[in-house]
């Protein structure tokens, strides 16, 4: 009886060439780059496109003169230059932080349905942003005085962490996280949330209903530079945080105990975890406002396709929801020319069938 | 070499472990038996570093409770009962979380070759490429059993002994597959690693371990070499059960015992 593979300590005798079967560590950086150069296509695409005429040829051929040649007029430059452009970084910027915020407490919550607005983390995050919208210049004035154009994403980010905080509390036990109690504390905290927004906007004047009103629609909309350069460094700053956590969320998958036995620091990774996807998830709130659905959608296409490596999928993340949004904007922006349609409304379209779909495929895993 | 000394353990206000120790010296496989519910995982979490407790437990001079993770995971790799995943990863994926750490302690630029190697040893050579939630509980058991030996390959790292923990590690498997891994445990052992299994078969104990601790209601009742421990007396005290060591079935009823195999 051959019981004993006598290959210890020595090579296998039987080993022939090495064999790759269930590596998709290839086919994820291919993956990788085809999704950067379709972001690089739909960036092109978002800015040649708008109710003027400057076409992609013109701004591409102005760009590529250093914006000597006159292929491009002055109103055209400045309406790519000062309206275009940072909408479409802006675009880039929130896409990949709701994606990846999305990923990143995927992992930390060993589930897969968790998404920062479903679970009522971006209410909380809206919480915040009302509460500066409403009182900035009242009761949080020296708030307003000390923080200036970060006021508002500090406001997100201090909503979002304490909704994101106080899940982890209420839906983890003893390093498993229930997903039906974890759904269900979204549920209570996002209408807890919601109420008191409620009560803010009684209290709102005209000026700051509009303000509310426009943002909490989630658009994409009215992105200036000062937007990009408020949110753009906390998203920034988030995105490469959670790039970092990579090892310890494949590492968690096998359980908080697994991950600690491979030399993963768990407690301290998910500190990190929760306030890198309250900064992401916050500072996307604070500018663009409720945009749905973006951080369930991505990751799961992503983990079909690529697997659930988080070295990969963090990065592929980022990548297909920036051209994921900006390709919703165009929606938003054209489908009903010359109004527009709020973005979120698009991602919801879209993503509230998809995450029925995926209820569907795992309702017997998820058996509420 | 791993020291427990006086360790007690209390979950939720309730006492699991009391005062119980235990010495695994590298070189050996040191076996944890005893009824279910007698305070044997607990006892093995504590010293893999999982829970709090009294008492001192001491690997390699390094004390378990104020280690880093990191250091820990150079010296002791851990198998746990039964591991449910979050994600849909393949068993190549599984396996070389194991090798992650970066401190296998293979040859240079072997590290790379480790799953398949892992994966042969456990018996599951071409399982590369399955999803891990598709196979068994057995294969899935030997899958993590392979990720645990790529963390720690070389069972001596710079001179320094490393451990495997294991917790029924074969609880789910065919009686061929219990004495594939149990083999593999008596040869990390005999290459200078040590090894603490808890294991419910008495026979496969017998035939494996250098060294028993038996436990009951939270205690260490007795420990010693397994001809020292294995006696009717204590077998009835602590499984309250009245069982005869060494006795044949009678009549000519069949039995198959692990140690009629040739290895």
């Amino acid at each position: 009886m051959a019981i004993a593979r006598e290959d210890i300590g020595r090579p296998p005798a039987m080993a022939g060439e090495p064999d790759d079967a269930g590596d998709r560590s290839g086919r994820a950086r291919t993956a990788i780059v085809l999704l950067a150069l379709l972001l690089v296509a739909t960036a092109v695409f978002s800015l040649a496109s708008g109710a003027s005429d400057a076409s992609a040829s013109a701004v591409l051929a102005d760009w590529l003169s250093g914006h000597g040649g006159d292929t491009l007029s002055a109103r055209d430059r400045i309406i790519v230059h000062d309206i275009r452009l940072p909408r479409v970084v802006l675009g880039i910027l929130v896409g990949a932080a709701l994606a990846v915020a999305g990923a990143t407490m995927q992992g930390l919550f060993r589930n897969p349905l968790a998404d920062p607005g479903i679970v009522g983390v971006s209410a909380g995050a809206g919480l915040g942003a009302i509460s500066m919208i409403v009182l900035g210049n009242g009761l949080l004035a020296p708030v307003t005085a000390m923080a200036g154009i970060y006021a508002l994403p500090l406001a997100a980010f201090l909503g979002g962490l304490a909704s994101t905080m106080l899940l982890h509390q209420v839906a983890t036990r003893r390093g498993q996280t229930s997903i039906a109690t974890m759904l269900l504390a979204g549920i209570a905290l996002g209408a807890l949330a919601g109420a008191l927004a409620g009560m803010l906007i009684y209290v709102a004047d005209d000026r700051q209903l509009r303000d509310l009103t426009f943002w909490q629609l989630g658009s994409l909309g009215g992105s200036t530079w000062t937007k990009v350069a408020a949110a753009g460094p906390i998203i920034a700053v988030a995105l490469a945080t959670s790039l970092l956590l990579a090892r310890g969320l494949n590492a968690l998958a096998l359980g908080e105990a697994s991950a600690r036995h491979l030399g993963i620091p768990v407690q301290r990774m998910k500190n990190v975890a929760i306030v890198a996807v309250a900064a992401a998830a916050g500072a996307s709130v604070a500018v663009s406002g409720g945009i749905g659905f973006v951080g369930i959608v991505v990751p799961h296409l992503l983990r079909l396709l690529i697997g659930p490596d988080h070295r990969y999928l963090l990065p592929a993340s980022a990548l297909l929801g920036a051209s994921l949004l900006l390709l919703a904007d165009a929606v938003s922006r054209t489908i009903v020319a010359p109004a527009e349609l709020p973005i979120g409304i698009v991602t919801a379209v879209v993503g509230a069938p998809f995450f029925l779909w995926i209820l569907l495929r795992r309702r017997g895993i998820v058996d509420l | 070499m791993l020291e427990a000394r006086d360790v007690s353990v209390s979950i939720g206000g309730k006492r699991i472990v009391h005062r119980t120790s235990l010495i695994a010296e590298p070189g050996e496989v040191t076996a944890i038996v005893g009824p279910n519910g007698s305070g044997k995982t607990t006892l093995l979490k504590a010293i893999s570093g999982d829970l709090a407790h009294e008492g001192t437990i001491v690997l390699n001079g390094h004390h378990v409770a104020t280690t880093q993770p990191w250091k820990l995971a150079q010296m002791r790799a851990v198998l746990p009962q039964a591991t449910v995943l979050s994600f849909p990863f393949t068993v190549r994926e599984i396996v070389r979380l194991g090798v992650s750490g970066g401190r296998t302690g293979a040859l240079a630029g072997e590290d790379g070759r480790l799953p398949d190697r892992a994966l042969a040893r456990v018996d599951l050579e071409g399982f590369a490429g399955r999803f891990y939630q598709e196979l068994s509980g057995g294969e899935q058991q030997r899958v993590q059993l392979a990720r645990v030996l790529c963390q720690v390959w070389a069972p001596v790292l710079e001179g320094v002994p490393r451990y495997l923990l294991l917790d029924e590690p074969v609880s789910s498997l065919d009686i061929k597959h219990q004495l594939v891994i149990m083999k593999i445990a008596r040869d990390f052992a005999g290459r200078g690693g040590g090894v603490i299994a808890i294991l419910h078969d008495l026979n496969l104990m017998a035939m494996f371990a250098d060294k028993v601790l038996v436990m009951h209601k939270g205690r260490g009742a007795v420990s010693g070499a397994p001809r020292d421990v294995l006696r009717d007396e204590l077998l009835e005290t602590v499984f309250g059960c009245p069982l005869k060591v060494g006795a044949l079935p009678a009549g000519n009823a069949p039995f198959v015992l692990p140690q009629s195999v040739h290895i």
